[in-house]
């Protein structure tokens, strides 16, 4: 019995599908959305990562060293992005982000 | 066999974890299982022979990136309870769209010799007597230069957003103006007074 | 690294504007004393600067930094395009910013660094720097839409672009992971190279359809279209004028490139894709423009059919002339774009608010003749009356398409620009025929002023610029170099 790379990808694409349930299912919570958008870059690292290993290729782990570089930056500027918005609205819930609509 | 076995740990332990991120109530149960999430994912990742992507991912993850998250959820200082879970206003269209991306990847998938011998990941490991670091590091610094350099730009920016959104300038606050402490000099700042005494006797 | 000399001169505007970006950053933060204005004067210059250095750089093939980066005559026209509308948003801009605050130096330093991954975008020629250069470009865009820190609206575009923004970019991302799993190989000739010569697998079609759709977004295509009225309308005049010029040419042409590249050979399973997303957009852009009430919102959703409609000639087989008609539209709309919101953004209801609705424009030809005289050229251009430019960019497009057979897409955008026609003309009707609304005034600057005035000859004697200037002849060159 052995690992293969179907393996990583269903693990991949089950983690991806949560994250983007997560981004639809969490709109009372910003800060939830944001972490769901971290699991499905981690769900891309993962996919990366056993492509690389199988093709014998470290070109896909280089890629996945630069998607943990932007999400660290993303997280930042998403972060401070929610702060603003608290501090005008004085909560983060975004089913109340209805002053627009159409 | 014990790899095999160590897989389906981590991949049960990443899963689970990522539904409670998702489905937890309190944000601070949230980081705590995307942190799981990202250890197991660590080890998913030493495995498949990833070494350094493994121990950078501990550290970005869990020692930055889910400590700002935490230090964010802290300093809103929100009640999780004022916020109403309507689940089910949202729960449909969300089990759709997962529901069908789930579909189309598993669709593209199911093709079983993703899943026969050749297509090994574990125990398939580069036979160079270069290490995982060494080689990460020769091509970051050579053939990926230029990509390099724009994720430092890519960080530049985000240092710059995070100030321009967050930082105030409150003129009530007092600050600590550095040059001007070190400027002072005792004549400015010691006025010596003669005082004359009158000694009573 | 004998060669990285090399490689430097050739992307040497790119390195400019990286240097003065740097420069111009340090500038603000020490020097506390009118530290806007000079950042907003030097990075205007910078700018132009780099503009025309794309012009007068070689025009030749270059692959450079181990086939990172592709240097030809399509990329150096489209950052020269690209770089010049940033220009003019700087000049635009440069009234409201220095009222809002004086020292927010940041803001031409991030439209210089997300022009700056703009261009990288252009020219990207592996799927690493692709996304590096999509997120160099958008994390600027993300905090200009939350700009105004103390406004509700600017800090709700904020977090629903950004949201939307971060998921669009990691479909792309499983997509490129997909392709380079299915490929072997992230750098672009190498999928092309192994796209050509195996049947495209399935895992490689929807790793396609995955980056497509993280890509749609980025133009506001259709299904992916939501965030746009939001964000133009919560995002403050200025920024939105950005939003709706650079940006939009930015990612059509990643798209030419990424399609026409190493995606060529797989013609037949994204064509269909993007036929849809064509018409769907014309049609949502058009119908639902029809109700707006507000400017932005209608500005909007006109620039999500506008859309569509370049989408056309992406829905094509490859021919320079294609290519072409795709990069004049463009030049087009860009322009008539920055002339509209140099016109909405030279009037205000009162102090320091802008016009918001429709309605406050009535009547302002009693007050402001030039403005609504401007305001309406720009408004039939976008509507495709014959002598403006508007009108050439449809008819290259349409003709594009008769010529390669697809005669019901083409019936389809005509019969679409008509209905088009009635909001924008309903706006022109507005403008002259309404009762006048008095309070509104006029709160012009130098920069808006010079703006309209070139956008409105720009579309008023297109035919002339296009016959007499080499614009046409750079297009159709860029238009040789994609193969």
């Amino acid at each position: 019995m052995v690992i293969e790379l179907g393996h990583y990808l269903v693990l991949a694409s089950m983690l991806f599908t949560i994250g983007v349930i997560g981004v639809f299912l969490n709109r009372e919570n910003v800060i939830i959305i944001l972490m769901s958008l971290e699991l499905i870059l981690l769900s891309i690292s993962i996919n990366l990562v056993a492509f690389s290993s199988f093709l014998n290729d470290s070109s896909g782990q280089i890629f996945s060293l630069f998607i943990l570089t932007v999400a660290a930056g993303e997280a930042a500027i998403g972060l401070a992005i929610l702060v603003v918005y608290f501090r005008n609205v004085g909560n983060i819930e975004v089913d109340q982000i209805n002053k627009m609509s159409g | 066999m014990f790899p095999v076995l160590l897989f389906y740990i981590f991949s049960l332990a990443i899963i689970a974890s990522a539904l409670m991120v998702i489905f937890s109530k309190q944000p601070i149960n949230s980081v705590l299982f995307l942190i799981f999430s990202f250890i197991n994912a660590a080890g998913i990742f030493l495995l498949a022979g990833a070494e350094f992507l493994a121990l950078i991912m501990v550290i970005v993850y869990v020692g930055a990136v889910a400590v700002l998250f935490l230090f964010v959820i802290m300093m809103l200082d929100f009640n999780p309870d004022t916020i109403k879970k309507e689940v089910g206003k949202h729960l449909y269209v969300g089990l759709f769209i997962g529901f069908i991306l789930f579909l189309e990847i598993i669709l593209m998938m199911y093709s079983p010799e993703l899943f026969s011998y050749e297509y090994q990941i574990v125990g398939n490991t580069v036979k160079t007597s270069l290490t995982n670091t060494e080689i990460l590091g020769n091509l970051i610094y050579t053939e990926y230069f230029l990509q390099f350099q724009i994720s430092g730009f890519i960080l530049l920016v985000a240092m710059i957003g995070a100030i321009v959104l967050t930082l105030r300038h409150r003129d009530y606050v007092r600050r600590q103006i550095v040059s001007d402490q070190v400027a002072r000099d005792p004549k400015l700042s010691i006025e010596l007074v003669d005082i004359k005494l009158k000694i009573r006797k | 690294m004998g060669s990285l000399l090399n490689d430097s001169l050739v992307i040497a505007p790119e390195l400019f504007l990286i240097v003065s970006a740097i420069i111009l950053l340090m500038l603000g933060s020490f020097k506390v004393k009118n530290s806007a204005k000079i950042v907003l004067y030097l990075s205007t210059i910078t700018l132009f600067f780099v503009s025309f250095l794309e012009l007068i750089m070689p025009w030749d093939i270059s692959i450079i930094f181990n086939e990172s980066l592709i240097e030809n005559s399509f990329s150096r026209f489209t950052k020269s395009i690209i770089f010049m509308s940033s220009a003019f948003v700087i000049i635009l801009s440069s009234r409201w910013l220095i009222r809002y605050d004086e020292k927010a130096f940041e803001y031409p330093i991030l439209i210089l660094f997300s022009s700056l991954g703009m261009a990288l975008m252009v020219s990207a020629n592996d799927l690493i720097t692709l996304y590096l250069a999509i997120e160099l470009q958008s994390l600027p865009l993300y905090v200009l839409a939350s700009f105004r820190r103390d406004n509700i609206n600017s800090g709700e575009a904020g977090i629903k672009y950004f949201v939307l923004g971060a998921l669009s970019s990691s479909l792309f991302l499983f997509g490129a992971s997909l392709v380079y799993g299915f490929t072997g190989s992230v750098e672009f000739f190498e999928i092309s190279k192994v796209t050509s010569y195996s049947e495209v697998s399935a895992g490689l079609v929807v790793g396609i359809v995955f980056i497509l759709s993280g890509l749609i977004f980025k133009i506001s295509g259709v299904p992916f279209h939501m965030w746009t009225p939001d964000v133009y309308e919560g995002s403050a005049t200025p920024v939105t004028a950005f939003f709706a010029t650079a940006p939009k040419m930015a990612a059509m042409c990643m798209l030419v490139n990424i399609l026409y590249g190493p995606f060529a050979d797989s013609f037949y399973s994204w064509q269909q894709i993007i036929i849809f997303v064509s018409i769907a957009s014309m049609a949502l852009g058009s119908f639902a423009a029809i109700k707006q009430t507000n400017i932005k919102r209608l500005l909007a959703y006109s620039s999500i059919a506008h859309m569509g409609f370049t989408l056309i000639a992406l829905a094509l087989p490859l021919s320079p002339s294609n290519i072409q008609a795709l990069l004049i539209y463009m030049l087009i709309y860009l322009m008539a774009n920055l002339g509209v919101f140099s016109c909405i953004m030279s009037l205000e209801k009162s102090e320091g608010e802008s016009v918001k609705d429709i309605s406050d424009l009535s009547g302002i030809s009693k007050k402001y003749p030039f403005i609504a005289f401007s305001l309406s050229i720009f408004m039939f251009s976008f509507a495709g009356i014959p002598p403006l430019a508007g009108f050439f960019g449809k008819y290259l497009i349409f003709r594009s398409a008769i010529e390669n057979g697809l005669f019901l897409l083409a019936i389809f955008g005509l019969l679409i620009s008509v209905i088009g026609a009635y909001y924008y003309i309903n706006i022109v009707k507005v403008v002259y025929f309404d009762e006048s609304n008095s309070s509104i005034t006029k709160s012009s600057s130098k920069g808006l002023s010079i703006t309209n005035i070139a956008c409105t000859i720009f579309i008023i004697f297109f035919i002339i610029i296009y016959t007499l200037s080499p614009i046409a002849e750079l297009a159709r060159l860029a238009g040789i170099s994609i193969n």
